[in-house]
């Protein structure tokens, strides 16, 4: 079978779906293909930007898009120096595409939040969906930390005992915790946000809580206040408390990065976009680098895709866009060069703050997202390279794989669009 | 500082200590184990898991062939629950001498081992994943064996009749007064606190830290570091354990063990008893032999790599490696040394634990001046989980977690149950990928002996299975910080735990594994920022 | 186990993706996942495989699973596998061994289906069906057709185009909806291309999903061996019901271990038929104005095909007609899983978003291309629901294909 378009995108997290919005609205017709579910779905569904002074990688950044801004001076390798040109534009158009479709993402008065997570750290990131944009922890007069007896990945006393360590708190402010019922049973959070969405059990959950409820408090849930991306259980729960509630970042499966691929999934559908997910690209046929065909299987079957432009969004070694051998990595679909250098892929310690090789290794770009090999030339002239599969980003340590993705993706879609008939 | 006083002081809580405080204990004798760290943290969870039939050593060591298949039907009788009637087999490659094969078979009739050879096309359909170039297969009574479930065993048993244990007590001296010795001092590695313990006897048995021991009575033990890398398997490759027929070597044993395959081992000398860092290179080395036998082994998982180092004697050589014998010694160092009250007992290996013990028990005895004769052999570890009581457990716990539960906890499989049957929040699997249920977790950390994640995962597997960890640590952490020994650092608890995990998981990073390991650092870094945590 | 099989069982890496993508899980704790039930236990199923979780008969085989997984994990399979080791050591239900056989019941029902339909709809006979076997009182039954497909179908003398189609029908649209193989006559005739039919066995998918795998691996075998014989011949081969098109070229392969290579390439879901048509130029787009705006539902098959909606790029060619995708995921019928009593309440919370969505948009009419779904979503919310075949039947010439 073969499938013809104007641009393919391969990849359906973060950055694949961002070409797929911007390419779509410059009224191309777009084809998005993915082998699964991108792995925004597992990430805390916030958008970091950069998390950490360069300077004092222990100090959180003040102000990211500056920090960003001396960052490629100073690293000219690492992704955001081919994206900074359109950085703040792909912020607002995501943020426009949030608002639109009901999800809005709030920003810190152009700083990082500093946002508790399920272990009781603080995660900086730069823009948060409204159910998790916790304001300045320092000024709160009370926390409340809600668990469900339901979930076995939610504990509400290991986030309070760190979230006091943490020292971000004021001295006496109360932190209490409380486990709630929301009806019994084992649920997953995915589960959990289903029932959640009936009425009748978040008055029972509000019931459970208001006699534990201090003036002032704000409260902490897990991420699972409901499950579509215009849920409105976080706001109806908050209107019926009288406090403020909000959902802290979780291992997955957490809603709030769900959320936000089904928000962008539905709106590129509704762009005209089409989407086929379980469907497996291959190979490709390379010619005059370019690439006149994709090679692809659905359910085994073979399928062909020819596109004018096509956007590499397939992620890291995770998302399946890199595949390694013991000494050897490689892009999966081209066959493009991965640098794996000298040292070793790995820190001795999994905490280690210099981050991991393996974490870095990606495809080098042009200012134009073109794969290029080791003297800088292009490799082929019609493929570009968004996301996770972009070399020399640090992004555990850095927190920037959302940011980088929202920038790449929107600049790929952007240049797609320009593509002439 | 506390002082106790007891008869026997056992210094190892490896195969050997436990097995000898068992006998001790069956024997009527006081005594107490003292384990520097947790039981088995050392070479007796850290080999492939092999129950020998002896086969592997019976051309070359006929003496330690015969006492392992002796071995083998002891431990099937009194450690059901602890071996995996898999079944072994030996096959021959083209590259193989063929009259290696002939003299083996007869050294093998010689030894009592049965050994039985089967039809190589039969073989191969029943185990697609081995080479179809295998010239000849044997059957051999070889089978897979928990060692930390004998471990626990042997405590258990011996608890029963009074014995005592102490781990992470580290023995820091060893007093002696007119030629005989009086006593050990012991550091709490927990808290740092002394105490000592008055005895008649000390056994040495603490395998390769045996050396170390002896020298703080004075005296010198020749004990050659051998260490061992291995390789976790993510699942099941084949049905029975698969030895390679000629003389034995590096990477010729593919041991089956429940979900994942073990496949050893590499052999070279070090100096550090607790040199248990598994190397990248030996790693593709294994891979690379194993592959003889299993063409496609590049492309199955792997989920981990680990080394151990055996313990080698050798009275008066430096020499290591393979050549050296892999039977053990007894020393008794009022005749050896001139030291009354200590004796050592080194090499060895794990099949042969109990034959071990007893020989150790029976000189002890007889200079204690005690007459009981050994029982181990007889006696069995666990009382077995009766049928009624494991279709219970299937009920809270589905099929295998209700098995594994049942193999791991023996006698105390009733009450995990009760609990899941009580509380059906408890029955909730925590570690999924090698199924253990909260109820069980909980189990291990009421025990009193654990102190560390670590302890609670190898008494219940959470955290060996696929993800290594990634999934179930943090929510173990949870479920676990009401308990006093957890409710401290949480940082420090999870760090540390997802740092063992991390040591053998680097020298596998490729393929699957990295993706693994991705998704991990995606979870504590990028999600939890737990690199900056305070 | 084959190698394949292992190698996908190494493939998982535990993300969870498939546990937030279940529609089952979504609504229900009484299934314990996808994951937990395919690839976690299938690793204890080498050892011993009766390691399966009893929660199993709660999948719906949507495959949702499949389509979302990141790393290629054939979860499904391995939830069919384990819910046949289920049924093998524990035996099915009269009930389930009823209703997985389709065929059977649709030759039973032919002998008077009038009389089947309306003793479907009697209130007392379902509540005693519902008590006696476990068959839900509140699920519309399908209804009937007075004749098979195959009875009703008259190959039209056409002038040959050198193109030789073969039908493979399927049983709902053999015995309960005729109509849906006469719109595909009436399209390909459109085109001068003429249509063979064959009797076939039934692609076993009911007998699979409800673990009696046995009966449907000796089915898959004599279909394969038919299949092949056409295609030896020379025919495409055109199905229009995407659950038995995924059954024949990827269930047989994954469970069977059959090789369904050749079916690939010559097998085609009618809408992909057309499109091969569309680009070659020969296509004839000469359509009537359709003045319709209807709702689109993607079955969970279809998706799980992995190449788009087909029926996409043809609908688009009608004049007036427009075509809205619901986009609410599963409908949650699930062949005879919503007919199940304990598992009637499931399969209408799933389809709740497909109710909600048909609400949203204000359609009158919705096109689905699976008869289950078709039965459901009218089901859950009265709106009437055709083939896309249909639709493209009317635009094609004056007969009535849809009601007005």
């Amino acid at each position: 079978m073969n499938k013809y378009t104007d641009v393919l995108i391969i990849g359906a997290g973060l950055s694949g779906l961002m070409a797929a919005a911007k390419a779509a609205e410059l009224g191309k017709k777009v084809t998005l293909v993915a082998k699964g579910m991108g792995a925004v779905g597992l990430s805390s569904g916030c958008i970091d930007l950069w998390g950490y002074n360069l300077e004092d990688p222990n100090q959180v950044c003040q102000d990211p898009l500056a920090e960003i801004a001396r960052l490629c001076a100073v690293n000219p390798q690492h992704p955001y120096a081919r994206v900074q040109d359109v950085l703040e534009e792909s912020l607002l158009f995501f943020r426009r595409v949030c608002q639109e479709n009901g999800n809005p993402y709030l920003d810190h008065r152009g700083g990082n939040w500093l946002l508790p997570t399920a272990l009781g750290t603080l995660r900086p990131t730069y823009l948060a969906p409204a159910s998790m944009a916790v304001g300045d922890l320092q000024q709160v007069r009370g926390v409340l930390v809600v668990g469900f007896r339901e979930l076995k990945d939610f504990y509400p006393d290991v986030l309070a005992a760190n979230l006091k360590k943490s020292g971000v708190l004021q001295a006496d402010c109360p932190l209490n915790t409380l486990m709630v019922c929301a009806g019994g049973g084992e649920l997953t959070p995915n589960t959990l946000a289903h029932r959640l969405e009936n009425p009748a059990v978040v008055d029972r959950i509000v019931d459970q809580i208001k006699p534990h409820l201090l003036p002032g408090a704000v409260l902490l849930l897990p991420p699972v206040l409901g499950e579509r991306w215009d849920s409105q259980v976080a706001k109806n729960l908050a209107e019926k408390l009288g406090h403020p509630v909000y959902e802290v970042a979780n291992i997955p499966p957490a809603l709030p990065g769900q959320r936000l691929q089904q928000m962008l999934l539905h709106h590129v559908k509704g762009q005209g976009v089409e989407v086929v997910i379980g469907c497996t690209v291959n190979g490709a046929r390379v010619a005059d680098k370019r690439c006149t065909e994709v090679l692809a299987t659905g359910a085994g079957k073979p399928i062909k895709i020819s596109a004018k432009t096509v956007i590499l969004a397939t992620g890291s070694f995770l998302g399946g866009g890199l595949e390694s051998k013991p000494g050897k990595a490689w892009e999966s679909i081209f066959r493009l060069p991965v640098e794996i250098g000298h040292e070793k892929w790995s820190a001795r310690d999994f905490l280690s703050m210099a981050g991991h090789l393996f974490n870095q290794m990606g495809i080098k770009v042009n200012e134009h997202l073109r794969p290029v090999d080791k003297t800088g030339e292009v490799i082929i002239e019609n493929v570009m390279v968004t996301g996770a599969n972009l070399a020399g980003c640090n992004h555990p340590i850095e927190k920037c794989g959302n940011g980088v993705a929202v920038a790449s993706g929107y600049k790929a879609g952007k240049l797609a669009g320009e593509v002439g008939e | 500082m506390e002082t106790d006083k007891v008869q026997v002081v056992v210094i190892g809580g490896g195969a050997t200590g436990t097995g000898i405080l068992r006998d001790l204990a069956l024997r009527g004798i006081p005594a107490v184990l003292v384990e520097q760290g947790d039981l088995a943290h050392g070479t007796s969870s850290r080999f492939h898991g092999l129950l020998h039939s002896g086969a592997r050593y019976a051309v070359k060591d006929k003496e330690a062939a015969r006492e392992c298949i002796e071995e083998n039907m002891i431990l099937r009788r009194i450690a059901p629950n602890c071996v995996e009637l898999t079944g072994g087999l030996f096959v021959q490659l083209p590259e193989d001498d063929p009259q290696y094969a002939d003299r083996w078979i007869t050294a093998c009739a010689e030894a009592g081992i049965n050994c039985e050879e089967i039809d190589v096309q039969e073989l191969i359909k029943k185990n697609p994943v081995l080479s179809p170039n295998v010239t000849r297969a044997f059957k051999v009574p070889d089978c897979a064996v928990d060692g930390f479930r004998i471990l626990w065993g042997n405590v258990n048993s011996a608890r029963r009749y009074g014995a005592r244990v102490l781990t992470y007590h580290r023995v820091s001296a060893i007093h002696q007064s007119n030629g005989r010795v009086t006593g050990v001092e012991l550091i709490n590695q927990l808290n740092g606190q002394k105490r000592s313990v008055e005895c008649e006897m000390v056994i040495n048995a603490a395998g390769p830290w045996g050396g170390e021991v002896a020298a703080m009575a004075g005296l010198e033990v020749n004990v050659i570091k051998d260490k061992g890398t291995l390789v976790a398997y993510n699942h099941r490759l084949m049905s029975m354990v698969v030895n390679r027929l000629r003389p034995p070597g590096d990477g010729d044993i593919f041991v089956p063990h429940g979900t994942i395959t073990i496949l050893g081992t590499t052999s070279t000398t070090v100096d550090n008893p607790g040199c248990t860092k598994p190397g990248h290179n030996e790693v593709l080395e294994l891979i690379k032999i194993g592959q003889e036998m299993v063409p496609e082994l590049e492309s199955y998982r792997l989920i981990r790599a680990f080394a151990g180092v055996r313990p080698l004697y050798q009275e008066n050589s430096a020499a290591g490696g393979r050549s050296v014998t892999r039977n053990f010694a007894l020393l008794d160092h009022r005749q050896r040394d001139g030291l009354a009250g200590m004796v050592s007992i080194v090499g060895g290996k794990f099949t042969t634990f109990r034959l071990m013990a007893e020989k150790t028990v029976d000189l002890v005895a007889s200079q204690l001046g005690v007459n009981a004769p050994c029982r181990t052999a007889r006696e069995p570890l666990t009382a077995p989980v009766s049928e009624e009581l494991l279709e219970r457990g299937k009920k809270v716990f589905g099929v295998p977690g209700a098995k594994k539960a049942a193999e791991r906890l023996g006698d105390s499989f009733a009450q995990v149950v009760e609990q899941a049957e009580k509380n059906p929040d408890k029955g909730r699997i925590f570690c999924e990928c090698e199924v253990v249920s909260l109820a069980e977790i909980e189990h291990a950390a009421h025990s009193g002996d654990s102190f560390t994640l670590g302890d609670i995962r190898r008494k219940t597997r959470m955290g060996m299975g696929t993800c290594q960890g990634t999934f179930c640590s943090y929510r173990i952490l949870g479920a676990l910080s009401g308990y006093p020994q957890f409710a401290g650092n949480h940082r420090e608890y999870l760090t540390k735990f997802l740092q063992k995990r991390w040591k053998g998981m680097r020298p596998v990073l490729w393929g699957q594994q990295l993706r693994e390991a991705q998704l991990s650092t995606g979870i504590y870094c990028t999600l939890f920022a737990m690199e900056r945590m305070r | 186990m084959s190698s394949d099989h292992r190698l996908a069982l190494d493939n998982c890496i535990k993300c969870s993706i498939c546990v937030s993508h279940c529609p089952v899980a979504r609504v229900t704790d009484k299934f314990a996942g996808p994951k937990q039930n395919g690839p976690d236990l299938e690793r204890f199923r080498l050892e011993e495989p009766a390691a399966v979780h009893p929660s199993i008969g709660y999948c719906t085989n949507c495959k949702g699973c499949d389509v979302v997984c990141p790393s290629g994990v054939a979860v499904s399979a391995m939830n069919c596998r384990a819910r046949g080791e289920y049924v093998s050591l524990h035996g099915a239900p009269l009930r389930d061994k009823i209703l997985a056989r389709v065929d059977r019941m649709g030759r039973a029902a032919r002998l008077a289906p009038s009389l089947v339909n309306r003793l479907a709809g009697l209130r007392p006979l379902r509540l005693l069906a519902e008590k006696m076997l476990g068959i839900s009182a509140a699920m519309t039954m399908p209804r009937y057709a007075k004749k098979t497909f195959l009875e009703l179908y008259k190959p039209k003398n056409i002038g040959d185009t050198g193109r030789k189609v073969l039908y493979y029908p399927g049983c709902y649209v053999n015995y309960n909806a005729p109509e849906v193989g006469l719109a595909l006559a009436e399209v390909l005739a459109h085109n001068n291309i003429r249509v063979e039919v064959e009797q076939f066995d039934c692609c076993g998918l009911p007998l699979i999903a409800n673990g009696l795998l046995d009966t449907a691996r000796d089915q898959a075998k004599k279909n394969l061996a038919k299949l092949q014989g056409y295609i030896n011949r020379g025919y495409d081969i055109v199905t229009t019901c995407p659950s038995c098109h995924l059954t024949l070229r990827q269930e047989y392969r994954e469970l069977f271990q059959l090789n369904t290579d050749p079916l690939h390439e010559k097998m085609l879901d009618v809408f992909e038929y057309l499109s091969v048509l569309l680009q070659q130029g020969k296509l004839v787009t000469r359509f009537e104005e359709l003045p319709l705006q209807v709702g689109y539902h993607q079955p969970c098959h279809l998706k799980a095909a992995g190449c788009g909606v087909p029926s996409r790029e043809i609908l688009q060619l009608i004049p007036g007609l427009r075509v809205a995708d619901l986009d609410a995921g599963c409908c949650g019928l699930a062949g005879t899983y919503g007919f199940k009593k304990e598992k009637y309440a499931i399969s209408q919370a799933i389809g709740r978003n497909v109710f909600n969505a048909v609400k949203e948009l204000g359609v009158r009419q919705v096109i689905s291309e699976c008869g289950m779904c078709q039965l459901q979503i009218h089901h859950l919310t009265g709106v009437a629901v055709y083939h896309p075949l249909q639709v493209l039947a009317q635009a094609c010439g004056p007969g009535k294909w849809l009601a007005k």
